[in-house]
């Protein structure tokens, strides 16, 4: 990016104060939606120590009464009081949301890097996970899903073990169809920055006697995964959104949820905008998050090189 | 009107049906044979389905036919509507500044940042788009919503590509634009544009797969393009459910499949002779 | 320095295609225990193809090259095995850009030799303080200088304490003002009694360290022999124009 300069007009040096306050609100932001989150989680799995069970943390009449009395916002008072009726049911929704989305993530993970690997330096194995990964980005994610659900009925096959964990078996469905498909994308970017990596530093690698193997998994990767690190940003991203197709077979998550409740009282617009926002959240804690990540790893030296 | 709430519970036995399927299958479909086989284990996995199942699909494929239009009509359009407000959105990014520029960003980071089902949601209940009369033909209400939210998201990813290509161009390029006489405007209009367009190609082929492949998610909104006419096929034949997904999956794969030979052989037409100075 | 032969290393007729072109000719020299040899020759000779046969990098398809009695192009040889005993420094330096200086000399003590964290980073420690980088253990390749970052290469490839190391160019890639840096550690390491085969267009270097220079052209051993007599009375007439060349760019 360009303009790394310092600022030196009146006006930049303004928006540069505009965007530190902006920063304030953002995490102002961040701490108030994880801090609901997590004490509302907290709360269900402890019995309701906090407040019942399915009830918000706040009682919907003290935030209306509250607003009401604020003539700037007095006519907003009834819908927010509404909102918050909602938030356990968010809340709840919300935990599927995210635990759909990293065990997803984590798992496809693991089946992505041997892809990307096989992809770079298999012969045989390449084609297969050409193949693999060439359908599965080839093909809509919920036709992917409804392959898995309603086509080979895998519900009913959930093994004992995994089965009760969720509340229903059908979540196990979502996140493998959510791990097969991440798979396939998470090993394209993985792919992109395996061959990133300088053909000399395998080659050094076997020269002080290390096997293919070994260098590929003591050289190449340490620096190829790094170097994925900001597409690989994408992935999440889009794997946050696209949980919420697992709606579609019967999880019950956050978009499930709000869907059910907007059919309930016809408030579609207030529950949607507010579901939006609570992806948008989401997301952009998944991206910050990611930035730390990557500054955090970044080998020194090779920083300002790869800043776009 | 609940898009999840009409969702029958269609989860049904094709199982049984899977694991007797002696006969071989009538449409290639080795590719989902191997999931399929971890599942039933069965002998003979690799013949998918009832060979009485892919009858019914065949017997459907005009029904389905009209679903690829759709779909295809749907990807059309929202590419299109995604690049008249991405482009001029990009350049804004680049280019622009103050209230506008920042306008531009902060809606762009709302679209990308929200599931696109929401954003479909959204457009086809809280917007309320009527139904648009051209005389001959109308659209309705769901397809100016599918059009309406595809796009605009679209036009959020767009303006990113456009954004990256047009800040890709080397800033003598404006210069020298400048120096031959040409207007600011006329300098990016004619100089920086034309370069930055042929760079976009790569990234633009992605996002068209990628809308490509969301036009199945207007399901949530009854638009009855491939999948949700696959989906109604199935319901009303659940020994068939397998038999249609993997039949409209395919149809999937060929559509991108094309879809990205097409734009490949486009970005090689379209290359600036000599590889670019990047 | 040896003058008897004992046969540490032994190149006999060596021959190497890529695909139809043959890039090395039967080539043949041999080199005894603490021998310094250098390979000179115009760039596409296949100097670095030879030396890459020896730790096989590169596969020669005929000949014979034996290190220390054994059979380094037998199919059954374990190439890793090889690898561990011959020490290789690349004209790109090729340092691992995710490690540390430290970190870069210690892999292979550690995951090729086995020792233990500890053992490996002291002798990295060690090497790195050999070739005059104690004062930049935890730097990272990107943050240090073409001929420290060739140093490094240096120390990672004496940490395997290997019998025979191999140098492929290792001062074409730096700055004229910091060749001078890398060649005083080769210096160093010859002093030591250190086997070394050295591809290298620095002449002077040559002369003064080489027991025998090797004169490779075309893939062919043009002319080998002691470097007075080789630079002072060149028996073929093809040695004598490319070292006139040579001198001329100096």
């Amino acid at each position: 990016m360009a303009g790394a300069t310092r600022p030196t007009t009146v006006r930049e040096r303004v928006s540069d104060a505009d965007v530190s306050a902006g920063r304030l609100l953002l995490v102002a932001a961040g701490v108030l939606f994880w801090g609901w989150l997590l004490v509302s989680w907290v709360n269900r799995w402890l019995g309701g120590v906090v407040v019942p069970v399915g009830d918000p943390l706040v009682a919907p009449g003290l935030v209306e009464g509250a607003l009401a009395s604020l003539p700037a916002l007095a006519t907003y008072a009834s819908d927010a009081a509404f909102v918050v009726q909602l938030t356990p049911n968010l809340a709840q929704g919300t935990w599927l949301t995210v635990v759909i989305t990293g065990v997803s993530l984590v798992v496809g993970f693991f089946l992505a890097v041997p892809l990307a690997v096989a992809r770079v330096y298999g012969r045989f194995s390449a084609w297969l996970s050409l193949a693999y990964t060439e359908l599965l980005r080839g093909t809509p994610l919920l036709a992917q899903l409804f392959v898995l659900y309603y086509g080979l009925n895998l519900g009913r096959y959930v093994p004992g073990a995994l089965s009760g964990v969720f509340p229903r078996d059908v979540v196990w469905v979502a996140i493998l169809g959510f791990t097969l498909n991440g798979a396939a994308y998470q090993a394209e970017y993985i792919r992109g920055a395996v061959e990133s990596v300088d053909e000399g530093q395998i080659t050094a690698g076997r020269a002080i006697g290390l096997s293919k193997v070994e260098s590929i998994y003591h050289v190449v990767l340490p620096q190829a995964l790094r170097y994925a690190i900001p597409s690989w940003t994408n992935e999440f991203v889009y794997l946050i959104k696209y949980s919420s197709l697992a709606a579609f077979i019967t999880v019950p998550e956050l978009y499930y949820r709000a869907d059910q409740v907007a059919s309930e009282t016809f408030r579609y617009t207030l529950i949607f905008v507010v579901t939006g926002a609570m992806y948008l959240a989401l997301v952009i804690t998944a991206s910050k998050l990611m930035e730390r990540v990557d500054d955090r790893v970044a080998i020194p030296g090779l920083g300002a090189a790869r800043e776009r | 009107m609940s898009a999840l709430g009409t969702l029958a519970p269609a989860a049904v036995d094709s199982l049984g049906a899977l694991a007797s399927g002696g006969a071989p299958s009538v449409a290639a479909s080795d590719v989902a044979a191997v999931a399929s086989g971890l599942v039933v284990g069965t002998a003979d996995w690799w013949f998918i389905g009832e060979p009485a199942d892919w009858w019914f699909v065949l017997d459907n494929a005009d029904y389905l036919g009209v679903g690829v239009l759709l779909t295809i009509g749907l990807t059309v359009a929202s590419i299109l509507f995604g690049f008249a407000l991405g482009f001029p959105a990009g350049a804004v990014e680049v280019y622009g500044d103050g209230l506008l520029k920042r306008a531009v960003g902060t809606v762009g980071v709302v679209l990308r940042g929200t599931p696109i089902v929401v954003i479909l949601i959204v457009m086809y209940f809280v917007v309320g788009v009527p139904q648009i009369n051209f005389g001959v033909a109308s659209l309705s209400p769901p397809v100016v919503a599918g059009i309406l939210g595809l796009g605009l998201r679209s036009a959020a990813y767009q303006s990113q590509i456009f954004r990256a290509t047009l800040a890709s161009v080397d800033d003598g390029q404006l210069e020298a634009g400048r120096s031959v006489g040409l207007s600011r405007f006329e300098a990016i209009r004619y100089v920086v544009v034309p370069q930055a367009l042929r760079r976009s190609i790569p990234g633009f082929q992605n996002e068209f797969t990628i809308v490509l492949k969301d036009t199945s998610i207007v399901f949530a909104i009854g638009l009855a393009e491939l999948l949700t006419r696959g989906y109604d096929l199935f319901s009303e034949r659940t020994t068939a459910v397998l038999e249609v997904i993997l039949f409209i999956s395919a149809i999937y794969f060929v559509l991108t499949f094309t879809t990205n030979r097409a734009l490949d052989y486009l970005g090689t037409r379209y290359a600036i002779p000599e590889g670019e100075s990047t | 320095m040896s003058d008897s032969d004992d046969g540490f290393l032994r190149v006999s007729d060596v021959s190497k295609w890529y695909g139809d072109e043959q890039v090395l000719h039967d080539v043949s020299f041999e080199m005894s225990r603490g021998d310094v040899t250098v390979l000179i020759g115009p760039s596409g000779s296949g100097k670095s193809t030879m030396l890459r046969c020896v730790n096989r990098l590169a596969e020669a398809q005929e000949g014979s090259i034996l290190l220390d009695g054994e059979e380094v192009l037998s199919p059954d040889l374990d190439v890793d095995d090889l690898r561990r005993e011959v020490g290789m420094v690349f004209q790109g330096f090729n340092l691992f850009a995710h490690l540390s200086a430290v970190g870069n000399v210690a892999l292979g003590p550690r995951r090729v030799l086995g020792l233990s964290e500890r053992e490996a980073r002291e002798r990295a420690e060690a090497q790195l303080e050999r070739v005059g980088l104690g004062d930049q253990l935890d730097s990272y390749p990107a943050e240090l200088s073409g001929g420290q970052q060739q140093r490094v290469g240096i120390a990672r490839a004496l940490a395997m304490e290997p019998k025979l190391m191999l140098f492929d160019e290792p001062t074409s890639a730096l700055d004229p003002e910091l060749i001078g840096e890398v060649l005083e550690v080769m210096h160093g390491l010859v002093d030591e009694g250190m086997t070394m085969l050295v591809v290298t267009h620095e002449m002077s270097f040559a002369r003064e360290v080489a027991d025998e220079i090797v004169f490779l052209d075309d893939g062919r051993v043009v002319e080998r022999g002691p470097p007075d007599q080789l630079f002072e009375r060149p028996e073929k007439e093809r040695t004598g124009r490319f070292l006139e060349r040579i001198a001329s760019h100096d």
